[in-house]
């Protein structure tokens, strides 16, 4: 048998304001499962990225049984005999199961053309040993997430590629979709096999792998054996970190008042039984993994998703938003995780984004006064110092940390009367110096007796930010503590508790 | 220093380019076409007179586009109502009655669209396509069942026909009246604004508290009403209900949206580059017409003349969006 090996040498790479990896090393055998963990934001994706070939690193190689491999596309990847399973899948929807997993490689016959009977042949022997229920012939498009998931799994199963790394492969499965793919990730071990397995699910990790890489906030903390460690040690090297005086220097709000927004027993397609009370002042922290339905339930209580039962309550006066323009009229205001694609309109101006939710107030007449809407704009990028030489200038030309001052300059403005401000993700890739003025921004809101509820899936600035923090997983509020009370062990437990 | 903001702003605005562009067909056409025939006033009548139709068709393309979609309904549409303006005339229905129907009819229409894009997710590509071309296009031969209506009625040729102080057609005013208010609408008011945010981003625009759906019913039932009128002024020219009508008016007013400066993917442009656009076009085609190129070969011309302005188009948003995406990007999450 073939041992393979693969080792990352010293990547480091930085986007724009971030160090994603500070110079990462470590060595993955053949025939082991090594994990790879960390809270979000640490580094994990940018280390599959360039892996496949998608990103290049600024310095440091891979080895691939111990060759220095320097990738510039995805292509070069998987001819070296690596396939990464991501989240997102790289199916083509349109096509059926087998075209997909012979995607770049159909057999050929005569004249060139593709040898179907053999295709299906093929692609049922590797459904076989798979053991699921689906035919060659099904279009990718129409199966279900997890059954996607696995033709993602047998088209690397295919290529018989030497390095599989998988990225958080189990979030769509059910336990017995898991337990088959358990079982293939343990026959590609047999076969020496190097596999990179991501995931915060702690029983899955202690279930599946030999080793443990702990990284976080892009470097690497610690490698652990798996059966000569335990969940707290794991925990705490995710966790454990010297937190600046960012915090201890906010200016906080300690009058908190009656409460504002009162949610009891809501129901969604996507979230289930959640009751929690926000007060005025207060600033209401959501923690959770990406996907545990904090996003849903935000935009449920403003009108963007319909709701199925439950009870939401405003100053006591009992509300169901059936559009987000209902909402804004009853003072709640929502700035988005995704603020290109749902906070702002990038073509506009400044002026005119923030504007739209006041549009009816700066009339004069029939006609939009533009002079009132400048100086709403004016009073925004002074207020926040949002970086532009003028308010005409087009917001796609603003960086990440002016684009989200924008979003908070149209919900702060002087014409609107937010009562209830969410804000889902707001400092997600902003550079440091940004969010600490965003943070500050939080508890100035709070001091002006806003009600502002902060979803962050940054453990840290959830943490010491917020007063209360609910923590959620799987739809369903998994706990709430305090801040005075909350530990990062404590959320993260709480985050991901099976 | 803010006026010399303001002047480079305008010399660096796409209206700017395309007014040179027409500065310079009119130089280039008045001095080479026989006897300066291209500038006399009554030529120049002529080619405003041959943009009315085209005129009403580009402010509800514009209106549609701008709006993030396409219709291509109007066209088609305005010639059912022609047919239909011709055959309740014929029925001894009165004008004042005639003419509001066929609006409502357009509207109709453009409701028709709205929902089948809204309600049942169809792009509105395929729906206004659909309608447009089979059941628009089907009433226009159904609504007559063969016959061609005479149009009578001195009211409707007056407005269709008459010339204001005997040189200025009434159509005319009419349909710059149509593109000045709806410039001044999108320019000025909270719906036209409105317009501008959906069509640059829905989904941001109604998490900001405003309703696209609605909106976009009102900007379809536009189209249509618009697309009306343009087939009742078409037919009360001809003075009969026409098989043919404004069908073939659609595409050539949406060449001149985009050669305008509307952009496809919605969320930009306006009225006075839309109007830019159909003087050139139409003053482009004049042109060659006084020169006595065959009418055929203007329908290569302006598609030449939308592939340039496309292609200057898109090198120029092109070098924007590198310069944006050097400027704005942030930082990859993890």
């Amino acid at each position: 048998m073939v041992e393979h090996s693969l080792e990352f040498c010293n990547i480091v790479k930085s986007f724009p304001g971030v160090n994603a990896l500070k110079g990462v090393s470590f060595h993955a055998e053949g025939g082991r499962v090594c994990a790879l963990m960390g809270e979000n934001g640490a580094g994990k994706s940018t280390l599959l990225k360039i892996l496949s070939g998608d990103i290049r690193p600024d310095e440091g190689c891979l080895k691939i049984n111990g060759e220095e491999q320097h990738f510039s596309s995805p292509h070069q990847s998987i001819r070296a005999s690596v396939s990464v399973i991501y989240q997102e899948r790289q199916l083509v929807p349109s096509l059926n199961v087998m075209e997909n997993i012979f995607l770049e490689d159909m057999p050929a016959g005569r004249l060139g053309f593709v040898n179907v009977g053999e295709l299906r042949r093929k692609t049922h022997e590797i459904i076989d040993l798979f053991g699921l229920p689906i035919e060659p012939t099904d279009t990718v498009g129409w199966l279900s997430v997890a059954y996607q998931q696995m033709v993602e799994i047998m088209k690397a199963y295919r290529r018989d590629s030497n390095i599989i790394a998988f990225d958080e492969p189990t979030a769509p499965l059910t336990d017995k979709e898991i337990e088959i793919l358990f079982k293939l990730i343990r026959k590609l071990k047999e076969k020496g096999k190097v596999i990179i397995y991501v995931s915060h699910r702690m029983a899955e990790i202690f279930q599946i792998s030999d080793d443990i890489v702990v990284l976080k906030d892009g470097s690497l903390v610690k490698t652990l054996l798996t059966e000569n460690t335990h969940e707290g040690e794991l925990v705490k090297a995710m966790v454990g970190r010297d937190i600046g005086d960012t915090y201890a220097n906010l200016k906080r709000n300690d009058k908190i008042g009656d409460v504002l927004l009162e949610v009891n027993n809501l129901v969604t397609y996507d979230v289930k039984d959640v009751s929690f009370k926000l007060h005025k002042g207060e600033v209401l922290g959501f923690a959770g993994l990406i996907g545990s339905g904090r996003t849903e339930l935000m935009r449920a209580i403003f009108g963007a998703d319909p709701i199925l039962s439950g009870e939401i309550k405003i100053e006591g006066r009992p509300v169901r938003f059936r559009s987000p323009s209902e909402a804004v009229e009853n003072g709640i205001a929502l700035c988005p995780e995704d603020r290109k694609e749902q906070g702002l309109v990038l073509k506009r101006s400044i002026f005119e984004n923030v504007s739209i939710p006041v549009l009816k107030k700066v009339r004069k007449g029939l006609f939009l006064n533009r002079k009132t809407e400048f100086d709403l704009a004016k009073s925004a990028v002074k207020r926040y110092s949002i970086k532009t030489p003028s308010v005409e200038k087009r917001v796609m030309e603003l960086s990440g940390g002016n684009q989200q001052k924008v979003i908070l300059g149209r919900w702060t403005s002087e014409k609107m009367a937010t009562k209830i401000l969410i804000l889902d993700e707001p400092t997600k890739g902003i550079d440091v110096g940004t969010k600490a003025e965003v943070y500050q921004m939080v508890c100035d809101f709070a001091r002006q007796g806003i009600g502002v509820i902060f979803i962050s899936s940054e453990l840290t600035e959830v943490l010491n930010v917020s007063d209360v923090i609910m923590v959620m997983h799987n739809g369903r509020i998994s706990g709430s503590v305090t801040r005075e009370e909350a530990t990062e062990e404590l959320v993260l437990q709480l985050a991901m508790k099976d | 220093m803010e006026n010399t903001n303001r002047l480079r702003k305008i010399l660096t605005s796409k209206e700017f380019t395309l007014f040179v562009t027409l500065v310079a067909i009119v130089l280039l056409f008045g001095s080479i076409s026989p006897n300066g025939a291209f500038l006399k006033p009554r030529n120049i009548r002529s080619i405003l007179d041959s943009m009315t139709i085209y005129t009403l068709f580009a402010v509800g393309g514009a209106l549609v586009i701008i709006s993030g979609n396409i219709d291509l309904s109007p066209s088609y549409v305005g010639a059912a109502c022609g047919v239909l303006l011709a055959k309740l005339l014929n029925d001894g229905v009165p004008w004042y009655l005639v003419v509001p129907i066929c609006l409502l009819m357009g509207a109709a229409f453009g409701v028709l669209n709205a929902v089948l894009i809204n309600e049942f997710k169809i792009q509105s590509f395929i729906a206004t396509l659909t309608t447009g071309t089979f059941i628009a296009k089907g009433l226009v031969y159904l609504i007559p069942d063969g016959v061609t209506y005479q149009i009578k009625d001195p009211v409707v040729v007056w407005y269709s026909t008459g010339k204001i102080f005997g040189f200025v057609p009434i159509t005319m005013i009419i349909s710059i009246a149509i593109i000045v208010i709806f410039g001044i609408v999108l320019a000025k008011t909270r719906f036209g604004r409105s317009v501008y945010l959906i069509g640059g981003n829905a989904n941001a625009a109604r998490l900001a508290g405003l309703k696209p759906k609605k909106l976009s019913y009102i900007i379809f039932a536009c189209s249509g009403a618009l697309g009306a009128l343009a087939g009742m002024l078409y037919a009360g020219r001809l003075k009969s209900g026409s098989l043919v009508g404004t069908v073939d008016y659609g595409f050539p007013a949406v060449t001149a949206v985009i050669l305008g400066g509307v952009s496809l993917g919605g969320g930009t442009g306006n009225m006075l580059g839309c109007f830019l656009g159909l003087l050139i076009i139409n003053g482009f085609n004049n042109g060659l017409l006084v020169m006595g190129v065959k009418p055929y070969w203007q329908d290569v011309a302006s598609g030449v003349l939308l592939l340039v302005a496309l292609t200057i188009d898109y090198f120029s948003t092109r070098e924007r969006k590198i310069r944006t995406t050097l400027s704005s990007k942030g930082g990859m999450g993890q």
